[in-house]
């Protein structure tokens, strides 16, 4: 008698990643095809914005597809992190628009900016989590703030999601407890729990090693491949975040330098996009 | 250099804007704390940390204030050969004056520094921004419990510092300068109003509301790492302290 075992994990990641590539390939077929196909869930239109009276974003203009992992990259500075704030309306523009699904968010205030909130989930690139609160607390914060699940649910889906991350048996510990990398992991769970429409990460793989880097990549996108929720990602994990995402934008000195499928964008023979994948420190961009 | 008239310009338009930022923190706080849900855990817990955990600073400094105000209220009113009037007058400065302004300025000190510390660090480590993106109101969440703890907190306090204090004005009284304990405590009996007690209540009652709201306010609008937090819990401090006096200073002329 022979028996089908079950495929092992190391099956089960090798057969994401497949599926994972293909879907991207499809992507890329489908925008190529016709880019007015592909939805656009969020959108930014002629963003600019000062910050300490220096221009930070100098008319950005981006869609973000609906039910796709979109990737920013850019050089430090570039102003990736200030574009995600402005896409959840933490920061307003000087001038220009963003709109999620053509409402635009700047009209919005109160209650209903409020409930708007509730269909993202943000993580930091600081992490941001709450000091006071331990790790358990902090993970299921969102869930006891913002819906009325039962304590019991509650720990389930906490003990699910810190396994998710590789954070079992950390419940119990403090922020200031952990490793910068832990602290990245713990604020990473928090930003999945609520499961919402769209999860915007800053940096989820930075100060991580490559191997749990990776193991957040398969996660990430496994939770997309579940849920099909729009995911937006910025990453200094170059080459290898072109691997994990369908769409990248690429950010530079405040502007949206190039935008379209992972493949086409890593074939680009723009210098200044092909220096940034090299890491080049000679090219176009001037770092020292 | 900038002209002087540029210079006034600026600061008065800087200043009119800071203190309509203040008065808009208060006014949501207000209208956040009239509707539920009011997490009255959280609120209980503020009341721990600003009430039960000053109860001793607060009982030290009333007792050595009511003890040095039956010292030289005994010495003034020996001149004049009034040393029956000491336990009213005792009481009443400790009931109408020095028991709300005194525990004001300790619970500034010891619990209004450290909200406008702990909401600093949690503005500058985005926390904040963190309760923004969940979709939980910030001033909601963070101001209206510290708020709604010192509007109980504050009158307990109060009531606590002005009986230690009387009770340390009984002991230089009585046991140091021998006064009989029939007089010390019967004239306060007779002189001691409600009027001056409801009045004590409501000064306290108000500190109560300015240290929460300077101090969160201050807190909640930090900036610049580490130095802004401790420019924040500076200014929360002085602010604070400034705004009880001067309150104190108008409800007493309304009040009389
Ligand atoms: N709150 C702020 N106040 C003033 N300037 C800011 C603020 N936030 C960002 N900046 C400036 O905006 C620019 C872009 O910052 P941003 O954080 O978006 O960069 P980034 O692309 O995310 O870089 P990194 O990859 O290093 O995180 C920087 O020059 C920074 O100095
Ligand atoms: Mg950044």
């Amino acid at each position: 008698m022979t028996t089908h075992p079950s495929p092992t994990t190391t099956e089960l990641r090798a057969r994401l990643a497949d599926t994972f590539s293909e879907e991207c390939r499809e992507y890329r077929q489908r925008y190529h095809d016709n880019p007015a196909a592909i939805v656009p869930i969020l959108s930014m239109q002629g963003v600019t914005k000062h910050l300490d009276g220096r221009m930070v974003l100098n008319g950005i203009d981006l869609d973000i597809p609906k039910q796709a992992i979109t990737a920013i990259i850019g050089i430090s500075g570039s102003g990736k992190s200030v574009t995600l704030k402005h896409l959840v309306g933490l920061m307003r523009p000087d001038s220009g628009i963003v709109a999620l699904n053509g409402q635009n968010l700047g009209s919005l205030s109160g209650k209903k900016l409020q409930a708007v909130r509730r269909r993202f989930s943000l993580l930091f690139q600081g992490g941001a989590l709450f000091d006071s609160l331990n790790v358990f607390d902090n993970v299921a914060f969102p869930l006891r703030e913002t819906t009325r699940t039962s304590e019991s649910e509650i720990q389930t889906r906490v003990f699910g999601a810190l396994e998710d991350v590789n954070l079992s048996g950390m419940g119990h510990k403090f922020p200031d407890e952990l490793s910068g990398g832990m602290n990245k992991r713990a604020a990473l769970a928090r930003a999945l729990i609520t499961r919402p429409e769209i999860i915007l990460l800053d940096e989820p793989t930075a100060g991580l090693d490559p191997i749990i880097e990776n193991a957040i990549h398969h996660l990430i996108c496994d939770t997309f491949l579940r849920t099909r929720t729009t995911m937006v990602v910025i990453s200094h994990a170059v080459p290898a975040i072109f691997k994990w995402c369908h769409h990248v934008i690429v950010l530079h000195q405040g502007k949206v330098l190039a935008s379209g499928p992972a493949m086409t964008i890593m074939d680009s023979s723009d210098p200044v996009i092909r220096q940034f994948i090299r890491g080049e420190v000679d090219g176009p961009i001037h770092i020292l | 250099m900038a002209h002087p008239v540029l210079l006034l310009g600026t600061t008065a338009l800087q200043v009119t804007r800071e203190t309509g930022r203040m008065f808009l923190f208060l006014l949501q706080t207000i209208l956040a704390s009239l509707s539920p849900p009011w997490r009255l855990r959280n609120v209980f817990k503020q009341i721990h940390f600003i009430g039960m955990r000053s109860l001793f600073v607060i009982a030290l400094t009333s007792v050595f204030a009511g003890m040095v105000l039956a010292l030289q209220g005994y010495y003034t009113l020996s001149r004049f050969g009034s040393e029956a009037l000491l336990g009213p007058a005792v009481a009443l400065s400790m009931i109408r004056e020095l028991g709300p302004v005194l525990s004001g300025l300790m619970i500034t000190g010891r619990a209004g520094s450290a909200i406008a510390a702990e909401l600093g660090i949690m503005r500058i480590r985005e926390q904040i921004d963190a309760l923004d993106v969940m979709g939980v109101p910030p001033i909601r969440f963070l101001a209206v419990p510290r708020f709604l703890a010192g509007l109980v907190a504050l009158p307990l306090l109060t009531v606590i510092f002005d009986v230690i204090g009387i009770w340390g004005g009984y002991l230089v009284a009585v046991q140091l300068l021998g006064m009989s304990a029939g007089t010390y405590l019967g004239g306060i009996e007779s002189a001691v109003s409600m009027h001056d007690v409801t009045t004590g209540l409501i000064k306290a009652l108000c500190f109560g509301i300015v240290i929460t709201w300077v101090c969160s306010y201050k807190g909640y609008f930090a900036r610049r790492g580490a130095e802004g937090v401790s420019h924040a819990t500076t200014s929360a401090v002085v602010l604070s302290s400034v705004l009880i006096l001067v309150s104190d200073y108008f409800i007493t002329a309304m009040m009389l």
